[in-house]
């Protein structure tokens, strides 16, 4: 299939091509923001194919992960298109920079690609009206585009969408192609199943781990269980009598041996020959580091002021003068990803060729790591995003690519890398452990007069790049409720641990949505009311936005906060009686753009095992692309928030991490997981992410529940086993 | 190395192996049937469940030295030709999979409760389902599904 780009200015060209296939490829203006930094403006170029018969190609840009883009984003092309969603041929993309930036974070997709994706059907509708018109001598206005046909108003005489391909393709390229009224919408907001859904459910999906090029070998690679530790010595002999192997490799940075690989006919063999291999670490004293010195390290931290990151007026005096002061702290622990599929990689090296097969969040990464390996240029390197057995986070990571790419370079053959799952649990990228110390203050009618927060973390922002300011991932200093108190503190300490940390579904949210909508109930409570009437009292009954600096800014409004709230509790019933024992709660967060509203009905038994039986959400993120898709993210999240409240935690010890497998990192079960309400707000917004909006409000949610049922007020996570 | 004869999705398959290696292995290296997945190779995930006689196993803790005449069923063939299977078509139509590196497994224990329970319960459902992890969450429409395809089956 040949492309070419005729104007980069333009957003759209388009060229006949041999085999009479309609070919449009398009690059345009591309707005990419990684995580609110300011706009850079980059290229896109995405292109759509219709054949004779009239199946349309569309190419899906972005990685797939489990957040459904390889089916929404396609369904974006084909509304404005007005083509036959059954006729659509989804094709996933290689890494390719006449895409535009592609990647999987931040909940980013699908505002991102709204309005460009949008152009891109239009214009090629528009192209097809005009070439219908041209074929019936008629003018173009008399001529509608419906389900992958173009129609003549006067006669109902029709072209199908094959059979006017190549004269569009001759046809001028309009400039700024009406889009459809809301009104007209056929595929967005309706309920469309996964595009590779027919060969997923009898396997015939490619995953990153099930990529075969031929004539490769497999790898596996022992780590230094401690942190930052290096090779001193290994009895290569003995593995490579292990039957199978083939080879056993050094991998050195510069002259030290950092970690040592077993290359072998078949992933088995590697296995055995991993066990024995016996290698001697030099961990550098690193034995030192321990979880538990790191909460010492929190407690010292909160337990003094530190420069804020928001002041707004007097908390000192208004505390001085309150009716009733609070004071808490909140402890979250290091998570990991735990995605289904263990990190893994594919790669071949040629002397002038490097191609890797990853399930991958971030292709570009990818590329940039082997072309500093192996010394090729940007276009010798070929990255096939495959689809990933989930992601999370961990997969924006290169670390399972750059340890392929080098043992492929060595070997110049292709090779599998395959993490066990003991090694995704111990050589992690975790999510930030922390501790937040909050205190509030009440006036004599029970309104919220002063909140100061102080808190202590591992700090993403840092690990990633000491440019950033150390908060950034992980306190939002715009969140609700600040700027809704007239006497708001804020403070951020980052505590310098030994982890390697990174970004984890909601990054930052996933903490502060627990702590911040935790303590508001225990507020509520205090201050006798009720916890969602006290929410609504302390938003106002204006319209307003509200700043926001953060990702998922520049505001957000307090109408859609309070709007989503009420849509939950009515939904729910909130409110109604409930047995002994059992009591719901509820819990609001904003997240990059949406807002999600969430009541969890629970129950807790004399034992004090707590079972979920319901979860209640409310969304607005604007109009809704997919329903299915995006009642799955939302599904999605509760279900995780839930497992990540009640079992997710990583310790550190003698400079290791001390969980293995699902028996001791474990992950919520069918038996456990409740029922799930997901309800939408009517919008004619543009369109927001869904991947990581229902996580956050979880825990807060079945916290609160808990406490109204109990009386315990849940301030650590996780809750082992279930239990309070 | 031995060889072994395996009766796989009504095929026979000769295939060399190291006697400890788990099924798993063998399906997915050997015989390129990559739709059983490794998740956790301790046999607590359930993302490698494959058929023994109509048994759901987890392949990643089963020996091939152990399979003996058994006959196999993987992801791959439950389908009868171009038949999907009613699990398998309710799976689609209540859109269970997100990242679906989890669902052959489902699919496999799903289909193993169905052909001995033709009605089961959400507690039957948990009880048989339970072994299989999904991390993204898709529990709640794998419940619906289960129903859903007892029902067209039924």
């Amino acid at each position: 299939m040949m492309e070419k780009k005729l104007n980069r200015r333009n957003f759209i060209k388009s060229s006949a091509v041999a085999g009479g296939a309609f070919v449009l490829s398009f690059s345009m203006p591309w707005g990419n923001k990684l995580m609110a930094e300011p706009a850079k403006v980059h290229e896109m170029n995405a292109f759509l194919k219709i054949a004779k018969d009239g199946t349309i190609t569309i190419m899906a840009k972005n990685p797939e992960i489990g957040q459904g883009v390889k089916t929404s984003l396609p369904m974006i092309i084909a509304e404005e298109l007005c083509a036959d969603w059954r006729k659509i041929n989804v094709v996933q993309a290689d890494l390719d920079s006449k895409y535009g930036p592609q990647g999987a974070g931040g909940s980013t997709a699908i505002n991102r690609h709204w309005k460009p994706l949008r152009k891109v059907g239009a214009t090629a509708r528009e192209m097809l009206l005009e070439a219908a018109a041209k074929k019936w001598g008629i003018d173009k206005k008399l001529c509608y585009a419906e389900n992958g046909t173009i129609k003549n108003k006067k006669n109902r005489k029709k072209l199908s969408f094959g059979e006017l391909a190549e004269t569009a393709a001759q046809v001028p390229v309009p400039k700024d192609p009406a889009l459809k009224p809301d009104k007209d919408f056929n595929l967005v907001g309706s309920f469309k199943t996964g595009v590779d859904n027919q060969n997923l459910v009898q396997g015939k999906v490619t995953y990153g781990l099930d990529a075969q090029p031929k004539n490769m070998v497999y790898a596996m690679i022992e780590r230094s269980p401690v942190f930052g530790g290096t090779v001193a010595s290994y009895n290569e002999a003995e593995a490579k009598k292990v039957k199978g192997v083939l080879n056993v490799i050094a991998i050195k940075e510069g002259s030290t041996t950092q970690s040592v690989a077993i290359i072998a006919k078949n992933t088995w063999a590697a296995i055995k020959a991993r066990k024995v291999l016996k290698v001697k670490w030099d961990t550098k004293g690193n034995e030192k580091h321990s979880s538990d010195s790191y909460d010492k390290a929190f407690k010292a931290a909160v337990a003094k002021d530190n420069k804020n990151l928001r002041n707004d007026g007097d908390v000192d005096k208004a505390f001085k003068e309150a009716n009733k002061v609070l004071e808490a702290t909140y402890e979250v622990p290091f998570a990991t990803h735990a995605p289904m599929e263990p990190m893994n990689c594919t790669v071949l090296v040629t002397k002038d060729r490097c191609e890797i097969w990853a399930p991958t969040q971030s292709p570009g990464r990818a590329a940039s790591i082997a072309k500093k390996i192996t010394g090729l240029k940007a276009a010798q390197i070929q990255v096939h995003m495959l689809r990933s057995g989930g992601g999370f986070g961990r997969r924006s990571n290169g670390d399972f690519v750059k340890e392929t790419v080098y043992l492929a370079n060595e070997l110049k053959q292709p090779v599998k890398l395959v993490w066990t799952r003991e090694d995704d649990n111990r050589f992690g990228f975790y999510r930030p452990a922390s501790m937040h110390k909050v205190k509030a203050a009440l006036d004599k009618e029970g309104r919220l007069s002063a909140w100061k927060i102080q808190c202590a973390g591992a700090s993403v922002a840092k690990f990633f790049s000491p440019k950033l300011a150390p908060h950034r991932f992980d306190i939002y200093p715009d969140n609700f409720p600040a700027q809704f108190i007239p006497n708001f503190q804020m403070q951020y300490t980052a505590v310098d641990t030994y982890m390697p940390l990174w970004f984890w579904r909601a990054p930052g949210h996933n903490t502060t949505a627990f702590v911040d909508q935790s303590f508001l109930d225990e507020l509520a409570h205090a201050a006798k009311k009720d916890p969602l009437k006290f929410r609504l009292e302390l938003l106002g009954s204006n319209n307003k936005d509200y700043q926001y600096k953060g990702h998922g800014g520049p505001t957000f409004n307090n109408a859609r906060i309070r709007g989503v709230l009420e849509l939950a509790a009515k939904k729910a019933g909130w409110g109604k009686k409930m047995p002994k024992g059992s009591a719901q709660g509820i819990a609001v967060h904003f997240t990059f753009g949406t807002y999600t509203a969430l009541v969890a009905d629970v129950s807790v038994d004399k034992e004090g095992y707590v079972k979920v039986h319901k979860v209640v959400a409310a969304v607005d993120c604007g109009k809704v692309v997919n329903m299915s898709g995006a009642k799955a993210q939302i599904e999605g999240g509760i279900i995780d928030g839930l497992s990540t409240m009640m079992n997710a935690e990583i310790t550190l010890k003698n400079g290791a991490v001390q969980q293995s497998n699902f028996h001791d990192y474990k992950l919520l079960r069918i038996k456990d997981a409740p029922d799930v309400e997901v309800h939408f707000v009517k919008s004619d917004k543009d369109p927001q992410g869904l991947g990581e909006m229902s996580l956050p409000p979880l825990a807060p949610a079945v916290g609160n529940a808990i406490f109204s049922a109990t009386g315990k007020r849940v301030r650590k996570l996780p809750l082992k086993d279930m239990k309070v | 190395m031995a060889a072994y004869t395996l009766h796989v999705n009504n095929k026979k398959l000769k295939v060399e192996a190291e006697a400890d290696t788990p099924l798993l292995w063998v399906l997915r290296d050997e015989l390129n049937l990559t739709g059983t997945k490794f998740g956790c190779g301790k046999a607590l995930c359930g993302a490698c469940t494959v058929h023994l006689n109509g048994n759901p196993v987890r392949s990643c803790s089963m020996p091939i030295a152990a399979v003996r005449n058994a006959k196999i069923t993987t992801i791959e063939g439950v389908a009868q030709g171009n038949t999907l299977h009613a699990v398998q078509q309710a799976w689609i139509d209540e859109d269970v999979p997100q990242c679906g590196y989890c669902q052959s497994g489902q699919i496999m224990s799903a289909v193993a409760l169905l052909s001995k329970n033709s009605k089961p319960t959400d507690a039957d459902i948990d009880a048989a389902m339970s072994g299989n992890i999904c991390r993204c969450g898709t529990y709640v429409r794998i419940r619906k599904a289960i129903h859903r395809a007892a029902k067209a089956m039924n």
